[in-house]
Parts: C-alpha cells; structure tokens; sequence
C-alpha cells in the first residue's frame, strides 16, 4: 500500500484544521488526557506517516491503537473527516512493512475459516467447563499470556459450548405463509459468544414469515482485520461475501451486530474496495441489509400482538458502530417498546462507547477497563434489571463489567427480550 | 542542560505518568489550530503535564535555574501557535488539571483550574442558575486557562465583553517560582482596586509572564429568554447602518453577527437545503434577557432594522431560532468544505475594525483575495468590529500557499490602516509578532520591560507576541 494514493487520505488529510472539537468527545482521551491520543493527533500522525516525517514502525503503529475507531469524533468533526478510517489505513500501511506471524496466523488463517474459530471457540468452552481455565488460573498459568491477553482472557468468563451455526440450520423455514426470504449475515461474535441472539432473532423472523438462510460459506465481516492492520485481508473477505449474497435468492439481508451492518455498509464496503471494480455487486447487496431492529419495524412490521408482559427495568446502551456510524439509535428502543410490562430506564450518556471496540478489550485491557468503569456506574445509576444491546463485542464487555461491578446483571439483544416476550423459552 | 538528564530530572520530579520523553510522543505537541504549525513542525524537548500549584512551582524553579524554555499549553486549540513551543524546551500542558474548585453561588463567583473546558464549566453553572458569559467559538474544547491567557471572547462580546471583565483573581507561578495570588489574597469582593492592577496584566499575557494555576472568575445570572431577527441585506453599508441605529435606540443585543455574500455562497453551496437568500449580507441580531425585555427589544430591532434590510424575520420559538442561526453555525465548517480540494486555513483570521470600517473592511477583505487569488469566507461578529476571514486553499500546493501568506499580510497590514488591530480576539502568538511595533509603537518597550522584570532570563513562551 502507499498511503500516497489512497484517494481518502489525500482528500481528507489536507482538510484537518486542529480545531480540537474531536478532543472532547474522545472516550480514550478521557482517561489518558493528553494530546498523543487525541484524535486529531491521529491525523498529524497519519499525515507525517504519508510524508515520510515518522518512520513506519511499531511506536506509531502503538500511538495510532490508542484509538477505539468508535466514531464519536468523525460525528462531531466541522471538516467531517473519517478519523478512524484514516487511522486503519494508517495502521494497514504500517503493518504492512512490520508483519508479524502471530498476527497474519490469527487473522489470515483462523479468523477467515469459520471452522478454525468454532473450533477456537468450543476450546475456550472446554478449558472453562473442565475446570482447565480455573485451574491455571489458580496456578498463575494464565499470567503467562502475552501482552495484555493474561487480563483479558477474563473477558470470555462464559463461553458457550454450540455456536449459533452449530445450533442452527442453513436453511430456516417460515411459520405459516412465506412473506421474505431473509439472509442472515451471521457475524463471529454473535456465532461464537452470544449464539443465542442468533436463535431469538431465528425465533422472531420465522413467526413473522420469513425464510431465514444463514450461508454456511459466509464469512466474518473484516472489521476485526481493518482494525488490526490487516485490510487487505478485509478486501478478500468482503469480495467473498459479496459473491456468497449476491449468488443467493434473497430479498432481504439481516444482521443482528451493529459492527457487522456498519462493516458491510455501502459506504464502508466501497471505501474499501474503491477503484476495484465492485461498485455493482457492492450496490446490489448494500440496497437489501437491514439491522434487525428496523428490519424488524420498517420492513416486516411486527406489533405487540402476543406479547406476554415481561415485567423487566431495562437499560439501553447504543453501541458505536450503530448509534455513530449508522445512526439507529430509535430502532432498538421501539423494538423494546414493543414489550408490554418492560419500562425501558435512559443510563446518562447512552451512546458513549463501553471501550470494548473488537479486540481493543484484549489488546488495551486495562484501558478499556477504565472506560468499562465509567459506563458501568451510568448503568448502575439506573437500578435497571437488564442492560439491553446490539454489538456482541459490547455485550462480552458489559456481561465482564456487569460481573465485576454490578451483581451478574444480564446483558441481551433486543431481540431476545422479544422472543422472550413472544414465548421462547429463555 | 542536556536534554536526557533533563527528562529524567522531570520524570523524577513529577513520576512518568506525567511527563513524556519519547521523540515521538513529543511531536503532538508541535502544533496547535494555526496554519504557522501546519508549515513548520517544531516539537519540545519534554512535555510536562502537572497537577497542583506546588508541581507547576517545582518545574518552574527547575527551567528558571536551568535556562531552559517553557511553554504553557491548554487544549491546544489557539489559531496563533501561542501554545506551539518555538525554541523546543518545556511544554507545561495544563489540559487534564481540570478541577471545579469551588461554586460559590451566594457570591456569584467560581473558582476553577486551568485546565476547565468552557462548555462544562457553564453546564455545570448552569445548575446553579448562573453562567460564565464570554463564548468562544471554540466553547466546547477550549480551557478557562487558555481563554484567561489569551483574554478570549465570542460571539456574545457585544453586551458581555470579554474574559478579562469577569477575572476576579488569579493564581500566577512566576518565572522563578514564586506563587502570587491577584485580586487579593483572601478577597470574595466582586469590586476591589486595591493595589496595581496585576491581575489585568496576566490576563491576555499568552504565557510570557507566567502560568496561570487557578482562575476565579465572576459569575453572571442566566438569562431567561433569548430571541433572534435576521436581516437581509442588498447593499452591504446598510448592514453596519442598521447595527448602529440599533444601539443608538438603546439597545444592546447579546450578539450582532455577519455573514457577508462570500459566506452566504459558501454555506449554500455546502448545505443547499439552508437556501440562504442572495444577498450582500446578513445580520444575525441575537437579544437576551427577560422575557418581555427580549420581546420589546426583538421588535423594536425589527422595526429599525426593516429601514435597511429586504427581508427581517423575528423568532424566539427554539426551532425556529435554530433554523436562522443555521446558516450562521455551519459557516466554520462551510469554509472548510466548501472546496473539495482544499480547506480553510487559520491565518489572518480575527481582525478588529472601528464599527463604522467594518463594510469598507469587508469589501477591502475581498478585493485583496481576489488580487492574490485566493478564496475569502468572511464572517464574524459585526457588533463588535471583529472581521473573521477565512481563506480557502488547498494547502499541500505550495504555490497556493506563498498566495495566501500575502493575502494575510495585506490583511494584517489592512487592520491597521484602518485603524483596527490585527487581533480582536485569537491572541497575538507567534503569527502575528511582526506586527507588533507597527501597532504599538514605543509601547512595545514598555511591554518588553514588563516581560524583563518577571522573566529576565525570557523563559517563558519565547517567540511570541512582541
């Protein structure tokens, strides 16, 4: 890559004024307060990087992380740059020169096999179910990880046992007539740590008519690749989704994951393969994906009708990726809405991120704790009996805070309160 | 001294968490909002982030001792490279002490740390039913700390004035250490002239004369009712016409703002929907008060303004408002996106007129950018003289960018000719020293003999303002 001819640098970089509205805004600047992580000193970085002022190596690769890529600053920014955008390719360019093989095995080899990470997943749920993550826990076995995964390895204190894929069927026939034929964009989180918001969202679209094919070929949406200095990888994987939607009769494209509809978003998928020749096949699977949560309203029009009252205090927290990036902050409230009994409590400051953001929990984890803590005590403030969301890297992160600070509260989709309500057995 | 020994006296000094050494971390100090620090990177040796008066103090003592340059910074957010260190050394970054000490409502004052963000002072204020007046552009990322030194204002300067007017006292750390408290060393008083004004003399001082600790600051009730007239205008004269008759009926409104039509171009070519009319400009008349204060004062400037201007219109229901200060609020941004290739740039930006200059400034403004070949955005507060300009350039063309400095001379240069001053408000810094002795003349020695007494071996902030 040369950052020199990437269309978005060069039109971007020159428009950064350093105003410094983005500073305040910043969750990671609030708790490092000073000017290495502010956004804008992302952009002085990634343009001195594109000038050849800073050497591309791991000292910037490690002050461009310091960065959540959660959006907040692109939403308040007057010259309306993409920060965290600029910031991957940054950190693509650099890792491009610095490549490492436990990375490129991670997320060249694992991460693009769905298999490989099923099969990450049901060992994660082994060693915790055999006692194996306790014990070397106890022995200290776990401080031996390296970086900042001995910490953070405490994040999946609950791994499930069968992922969604393994629970559901490829093909998801209606209840009664057929109104859609829905492809679910099933993203690894939801897969492999929340399988059943794949099974509550399954529940619900079939009862409302809809065919729900979940394609046994597709694969993870690239954010996780983007965000780890792997966008070439990112590049394959959305061309491989793109063929794998586009071959099937669908009329619809759903996603549960607000960072998955944000990674497969029109203007995200051709920011990533501009000048590639995929703008066609880019439109005509972008012009059918739908978040679940309007889906859901706009499209099947589901009521209340049947809805037993859950007689639940619920707590909405609006993960970045869909309440910033795509702007669907109403949706899931309406669906919770929907639910006769459920008084829906507004923690402060709803849409300010939990510090998960993909890997950053496990790469950043004591900063991310930071973060975690300031949300927890907005929650907490709510007395709230469930904390309510729609990011699965959100939901492992608040189910860790839920676990550290505040008495195991559960954390679920919309959509499973829904299901719940509508009769599937929780 | 030599520059490791130096940051490892800090880190011991003050612990590593708040000091930054590295080569690397060091060069996001190098810049702040101007365009002098997007053409020249000119990083510290160490950055400093301290926490409490006896911190400041010590470092201090230690540049004072050591000779070594020190320049405070708040956020960063300055359009002069005030807080950009020109001769590497120390930069103090005050930014993350930023503690409410003290609300003192019964005495309708506050007392606040520097690093204090202006938006969540007032927020917090707002609680009490009280608020800090002066309000900056950049409100909700500028600290008090930088609005003290650089005695800032903003668009409500017309009725309010500016920061010094609600400075009651301050804590300074002086060159050498020492610690004095203006205003009076235990004084809640709202009047006091007791002694030299020394308070006076550090505010607006951007960082030559010492670092501001602690900012007590007077505090005023907030208003209940606000209510805006825009005006539109086909000969630009009768813009500042129409401001003038509206003062000499008595009236002062919060907030008098201009759009001329190089504005008004770029707002409705960035946001067409706002569909500004064609124009040679707008007034923005923003009044505040009680109730039915605003309303007599909201008509009444209807009534004289619709002399002058082709269209008035009077709102104060909260939509509607908003939807005239519209064009008035993407005006910043338009300037910056309104050519795709290219942005604004903070240059020659904040020029003060006399009242009476500032149509004849305007169109001076723009004839001067069309001799240079550059792209003007004016806009700024009209009830006060200060013109802010923005020229559009794409700033990676160098060609371009020699342009544009001489369009800022000439704009500098114009200022004074007209009797104005090169900064009404954004401070004086690094971008605008030159200016100095054509402005003040011999006064600049007096200035400079200030600067000798408190700081004789010129530590603090060198490079800038004179």
């Amino acid at each position: 890559m040369n950052l020199k001819e990437v269309p978005l640098l060069n039109e971007q970089l020159k428009k950064c004024v350093r105003c410094g509205r983005c500073r305040t805004v910043c969750p990671v600047l609030a708790e490092i307060k000073n000017e290495t992580v502010a956004p804008r000193g992302h952009i002085f970085m990634v343009q001195a990087l594109r000038d050849g002022k800073v050497k591309p190596d791991a000292q910037v690769y490690d002050r461009l992380s310091n960065c959540l890529l959660c959006e907040t600053c692109s939403g308040v920014c007057p010259s309306g740059l993409d920060i965290p955008e600029l910031n991957e390719y940054a950190r693509s360019y650099i890792y491009e020169k610095n490549p490492s093989m436990i990375k490129d095995a991670l997320f060249d080899s694992i991460w693009t096999r769905p298999s490989l990470l099923r099969a990450g997943g049901f060992f994660m749920w082994a060693a915790n179910k055999s006692g194996l993550q306790g014990f070397a826990r106890t022995l200290g076995l776990t401080k031996l990880l390296p970086g900042g995964l001995s910490k953070a390895e405490q994040i999946m204190h609950d791994p499930v046992m069968r992922t969604a894929r393994a629970t559901l069927p490829v093909i998801n026939p209606p209840r009664g007539n057929k109104k859609f034929r829905v492809g679910y964009f099933l993203g690894c989180g939801t897969d492999l740590f929340s399988p059943s918001v794949a099974i509550a969202a399954v529940e619900v679209l079939t009862s409302w008519g809809c065919e729900v094919v979940i394609p046994d070929n597709m694969k993870c949406c690239g954010l996780p690749h983007i965000a780890n200095g792997k966008i070439s990888t990112a590049q394959d994987l959305a061309i491989h989704n793109l063929k794998v939607f586009n071959d099937l009769e669908l009329d619809y494209i759903i996603t549960d994951c607000g960072s998955c509809s944000s990674a497969i978003s029109e203007k995200r998928l051709k920011m990533l393969l501009e000048n590639q020749g995929y703008d066609e096949q880019i439109e005509r699977f972008c012009s059918r994906v739908h978040d679940l949560n309007t889906f859901l309203l706009d499209i099947v029009g589901i009521d209340n009708q049947g809805l037993k009252p859950l007689n639940l205090k619920v707590t909405y927290h609006d993960p970045c990726h869909l309440a910033k990036a795509q702007g669907i902050r109403q949706a899931p409230r309406d669906i919770l809405g929907l639910i006769p009994g459920l008084e829906l409590i507004e923690m402060q400051d709803s849409d300010r991120c939990c510090g998960a953001s993909g890997t950053f929990s496990i790469t950043h984890y004591d900063l991310s704790m930071k973060i975690l803590n300031r949300k927890m005590k907005t929650i907490a403030d709510t007395g709230a009996d469930v904390i309510a969301t729609c990011c699965p890297s959100c939901t492992l992160q608040l189910k860790h805070g839920s676990n550290l600070h505040y008495n195991n509260t559960p954390v679920q989709h919309p959509v499973e309160l829904l299901a719940l309500a509508a009769g599937q057995e929780s | 001294m030599e520059r490791n020994a130096m940051k490892e006296h800090l880190k011991k000094m003050l612990g590593a968490d708040q000091v930054l050494t590295e080569d690397l971390d060091l060069l996001y100090y190098s810049y702040d909002s101007s365009f002098l620090t997007k053409l020249q990177m000119s990083a510290p040796d160490t950055v400093v982030l301290p926490r409490s008066t006896e911190e400041v103090q010590k470092i201090m003592q230690f540049a004072y001792e050591n000779r070594i340059p020190l320049t405070p910074r708040g956020a960063g957010t300055g359009e002069t490279g005030g807080s950009a260190p020109m001769s590497g050394g120390i930069v103090m970054d005050l930014s993350s002490w930023d503690d409410i000490v003290e609300v003192d409502a019964a005495n309708m004052q506050v007392t606040v740390r520097p690093g204090v963000i202006h938006s969540e002072l007032n927020d917090h204020l707002a609680g009490f039913n009280l608020f800090f007046p002066p309000d900056p552009g950049s409100s909700k990322m500028c600290t008090i700390g930088g609005m003290v030194a650089n005695n800032a204002s903003g668009l409500r300067a017309v009725k309010y004035g500016c920061t010094e007017q609600y400075i009651l006292g301050l804590e300074v750390v002086l060159p050498d250490g020492r610690v004095i408290t203006t205003g009076g060393m235990k004084s809640k008083a709202i009047k006091n002239v007791s002694g030299l004004n020394i308070t006076k003399l550090f505010v607006g001082s951007e960082g030559i004369l010492g670092v501001i600790t602690q900012v007590r600051l007077r505090l005023f009730p907030k208003p209940k009712g606000r209510g805006i007239v825009m005006a539109v205008f086909s000969e630009l004269d009768d813009a500042p016409r129409a401001v003038l008759e509206v003062y000499r009926a008595g009236i002062l409104p919060s907030g008098i703002e201009i759009l001329d039509s190089s504005a008004i171009k770029a707002v409705n070519e960035f946001k067409p929907h706002i569909n500004l009319p064609d124009a040679e400009a707008i007034l923005l008349f923003e009044v505040d008060g009680n109730p039915p204060s605003v309303e007599w004062e909201g008509t009444t400037i209807v009534e004289i303004v619709s002399k002058f201007a082709q269209t008035v219109e009077w709102a104060t229901e909260p939509d509607r408002m908003a939807a005239l200060w519209e064009g008035r609020s993407v005006t910043a941004a338009a300037a910056t996106r309104v050519r795709a290739d290219g942005s604004r740039i903070f240059a020659g930006e904040d020029i003060s007129v006399p009242l009476s200059g500032v149509a004849d400034a305007l169109r001076k403004i723009r004839a001067l950018g069309k001799k240079h070949g550059i792209q003007v955005v004016n806009y700024g507060h009209i009830g006060d003289g200060n013109v802010h300009t923005a020229p559009i350039i794409d700033p990676e063309n160098p060609e371009e960018v020699e342009r544009a400095l001489k369009l800022v001379d000439d704009i500098h240069l114009l200022a004074i000719e007209l009797n104005g001053s090169t900064t009404g408000e954004h401070g004086v810094g690094a971008v605008r020293r030159e200016y100095a002795r054509l402005e003040h003349g011999d006064a600049v020695d007096m200035m400079q003999a200030v600067k000798n007494a408190l700081d004789p071996h010129k530590i603090m902030n060198p490079g800038k303002v004179f």
